[in-house]
């Protein structure tokens, strides 16, 4: 979409010929004031902005000019606008007769636009409609098909689990893993030679069968 | 030793109310007091304290929040004093207001002599595509156009009484009113520009 200054945009690109097809834009690609000034530009001190008498004077004029100018124009369109209705007839009730038959005039060239633009206003309202419900629709679609892939995960998660629950350790064959426990003692301590070399065991002596870990723990 | 200021510079000159109010017999009723903010328009403005009112200290004084009053004051600005009283409060921190010396008061009150040296102009051209629809119009409704048509300028009727007049018939101005740029200030400006 494009963005005309840094808080507006442009909705439409084919049509930007009124005002009802901006946004404002309310987010901004700054730092919040909150979080206050950086430490390295604490105690920096920026100039004061100054600007030359002869241009402060020049663009006065010019905007001293444009005001009078359009003040004046206003004034002068105001004056005539009036001036027609009083010109039309001498007795007031047939002036404000004149003047309310175009007010009427005005009312429903008005009125015609807005009921063009509330035309445009609706179709895209119902097409913006249907495509959020489109939207929404694939959202739901979404989550079904990760709920279904989460439900299958955890299915995977269980059988693993009970396929394994088979070599637990349990109150009825307890005293036979003990045994088989004592009977076979395992060393995980190992030294490492400057070849390399793995000694298990904690209590082994190189040159004796290097694979076989320590009895003494 | 002279002082050196340090950090951002400011527009402001001169003293919050309550340094000038708490400094004097009865809080300074019926002295005159100016913003110095307001000094730069021809027309005098200036503030008569009437009644003054302490705040309560805050619940957490700073150096700020402690600097505030309650004035009542009957205020003058631009030459028009306003028919009621005016509370200043939130505005009383500000460190930009100056007292007046009792024997200088009436002097600083003198409302300047304006001298009207400025004439200017009581028609401008009107804008070229409306000129044009104008002259057409005229010729439609079978109007002859003897005289060119002109658009008369409307002023500010304040500023007429101080700052310029309009020109009579026959007087020349000494500004001109242009659509365009127009005469410009100074030159140099718009030197070098195609």
């Amino acid at each position: 979409m494009l963005k005309l200054t840094p808080n507006l945009r442009l909705l439409s690109k084919h049509d930007a010929t009124n005002f009802t097809k901006f946004e404002s834009v309310r987010f901004r690609r700054r730092k919040p004031i909150s979080l206050g000034t950086a430490k390295s530009k604490l105690f920096k001190i920026p100039p004061r902005p100054s600007q030359s008498e002869e241009e402060k004077l020049e663009l006065q004029r010019l905007h001293n000019n444009y005001r009078t100018q359009m003040k004046s124009l206003r004034y002068y369109f105001i004056v005539n606008h009036s001036a027609e209705f009083a010109e039309a007839s001498e007795d007031p009730e047939e002036s404000r007769r004149v003047f309310e038959e175009d007010l009427k005039r005005c009312t429903s060239i008005n009125e015609k636009w807005n009921e063009k633009q509330r035309e445009i206003r609706e179709k895209a309202i119902s097409k913006q409609q249907e495509n959020d419900i489109i939207a929404a629709l694939e959202k739901v679609e979404l989550e079904k098909k990760k709920i279904k892939e989460m439900k299958e995960n955890i299915e995977e998660i269980v059988r693993k689990e009970k396929e394994q629950s088979k070599t637990f350790i349990t109150a009825e064959n307890i005293d036979a893993a003990i045994e088989q426990a004592l009977a076979n003692p395992v060393d995980y301590n190992f030294a490492l030679i400057s070849s390399g070399e793995k000694i298990l065991g904690r209590d082994n002596i190189p040159g004796r069968d290097k694979n076989k870990a320590s009895m003494n723990q | 030793m002279p002082y050196k200021y340090i950090g951002r510079t400011t527009d402001f000159k001169g003293k919050s109310l309550w340094e000038i109010v708490g400094n004097l017999k009865n809080f300074g009723v019926g002295r005159m007091v100016v913003r110095s903010r307001f000094e730069r328009y021809p027309e005098k403005s200036y503030m008569k304290i009437l009644k003054v009112e302490t705040l309560p200290n805050p619940e957490k004084p700073s150096i700020d929040d402690m600097r505030f009053v309650k004035v009542w004051v009957e205020s003058t600005f631009r030459g028009k004093t306003f028919p009621e009283p005016i509370v200043i409060e939130r505005t009383s921190y500000k460190t930009d207001f100056r007292l007046i010396p009792k024997d200088e008061e009436q002097e600083y009150c003198k409302s300047p002599v304006f001298d009207c040296t400025k004439i200017v102009p009581k028609t401008m051209e009107f804008p070229p595509l409306l000129k044009e629809l104008l002259i057409r119009n005229a010729k439609a409704k079978g109007n002859s156009l003897e005289e060119e048509i002109k658009l008369e300028i409307f002023y500010n009727k304040q500023s007429l009484n101080t700052s310029y007049k309009i020109a009579k018939d026959g007087e020349k101005p000494t500004v001109e009113i242009v659509s365009g740029l127009g005469k410009p200030v100074s030159p140099r400006l718009y030197e070098g520009l195609k």
